[in-house]
């Protein structure tokens, strides 16, 4: 059990660091006037973002795995 | 708008953080709720709007322009000769001059504002990766739909003697708009540096 609160952890925290950056490139995408603003956001920021949005996703899936887990 | 979107992305930001920093707030129920609002809802939210954002901005002349190779297609605008279609149409404000581009550029379909962000998305690639065409043509040549978008239909349009003895090979692009000795002068970014320019506000 408590190996598999590590592994949440981990999960969580890669989650945030993801969002964070994926947020942080989306505000400079809006701040910077350029043709590739859109690029950036696109297949930078809004990647990074939905990419940690999955893994916190993950993370409430294999939350809910060790209960059948224990059993062995 | 930006103003409100960038707000919103920093307490997003702030809201993780503090996850990030004490993962222990999860533990609890309410600490549970929070984190799905930081971690999943939010950010979901920030992509939508900077989405929505980013398609309102790339319809913008500003915006258009900006990219190296439409410079002169910009300062076409600004010939003073009422005979240069998308010149007249922008300084007369029969196009939205902030989006004066897009006005006549886009075809006005459902899909049609996503179809040109994806052919906007091929020309950044010909602009920074490969080389941009020489010269720049429209594929499929200029649809006569375009202009018919506004003009189909309005009095001065179909009351024109010209155009009603051929509106139905108007109508189905069967003679374009810009047939010569029609309305056949629109960019010319040929003869662009031997154009007298319209100042505005002289
Ligand atoms: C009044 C409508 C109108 C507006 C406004 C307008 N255009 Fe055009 N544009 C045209 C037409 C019509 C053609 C087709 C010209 C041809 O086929 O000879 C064209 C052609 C073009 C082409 C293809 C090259 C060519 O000459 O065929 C480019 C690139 C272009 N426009 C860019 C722009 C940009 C950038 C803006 C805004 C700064 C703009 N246009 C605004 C009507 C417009
Ligand atoms: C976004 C709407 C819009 C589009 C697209 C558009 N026009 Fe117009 N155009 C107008 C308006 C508004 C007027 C002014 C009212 C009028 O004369 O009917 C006008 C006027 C004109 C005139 C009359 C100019 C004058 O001095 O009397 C011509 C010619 C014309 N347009 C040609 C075109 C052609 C050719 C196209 C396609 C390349 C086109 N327009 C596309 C809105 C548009």
């Amino acid at each position: 059990m408590k190996f598999n609160q590590i592994g949440m952890g981990q999960f969580f925290r890669a989650s945030s660091v993801l969002i964070i950056l994926g947020l942080l490139v989306e505000i400079v995408s809006l701040l910077w006037f350029h043709p590739l603003s859109f690029v950036l956001f696109a297949f930078l920021g809004a990647i990074l973002i939905g990419l940690g949005m999955v893994v916190y996703l993950a993370s409430l899936v294999f939350a809910a795995i060790p209960i059948s887990g224990n059993r062995e | 708008m930006t103003g409100i979107l960038v707000a919103l992305i920093v307490l997003t930001i702030v809201l993780v953080a503090a996850f990030l920093v004490r993962p222990t707030i999860t533990a609890r129920i309410e600490g549970k709720i929070l984190a799905f609002a930081a971690l999943c809802v939010l950010p979901a939210l920030c992509i939508a709007m900077g989405m929505s954002f980013h398609m309102q901005r790339s319809e913008q002349t500003k915006f258009c322009i900006s990219c190296h190779s439409m410079e002169a297609y910009g300062k076409s605008l600004y010939i003073d000769d009422a005979k240069h279609i998308p010149a007249q149409h922008f300084q007369n404000h029969r196009v939205p001059p902030d989006t004066a581009c897009y006005s006549c550029h886009t075809d006005y379909t459902i899909f049609g504002p996503f179809k040109d962000k994806l052919a906007g998305v091929k020309r950044i690639y010909l602009q920074y990766v490969s080389t941009p065409p020489n010269p720049i043509t429209i594929p499929g040549g200029f649809k006569n739909a375009q202009c018919l978008h506004c003009h189909l239909g309005a009095r001065a349009f179909q009351e024109n003697p010209v155009h009603a003895s051929i509106m139905d090979t108007l109508t189905s692009n069967q003679m374009s708009c810009l047939t010569s000795g029609c309305h056949d002068t629109a960019h010319d970014v040929t003869n662009i540096s031997h154009e007298k320019v319209w100042k505005p506000g002289t």
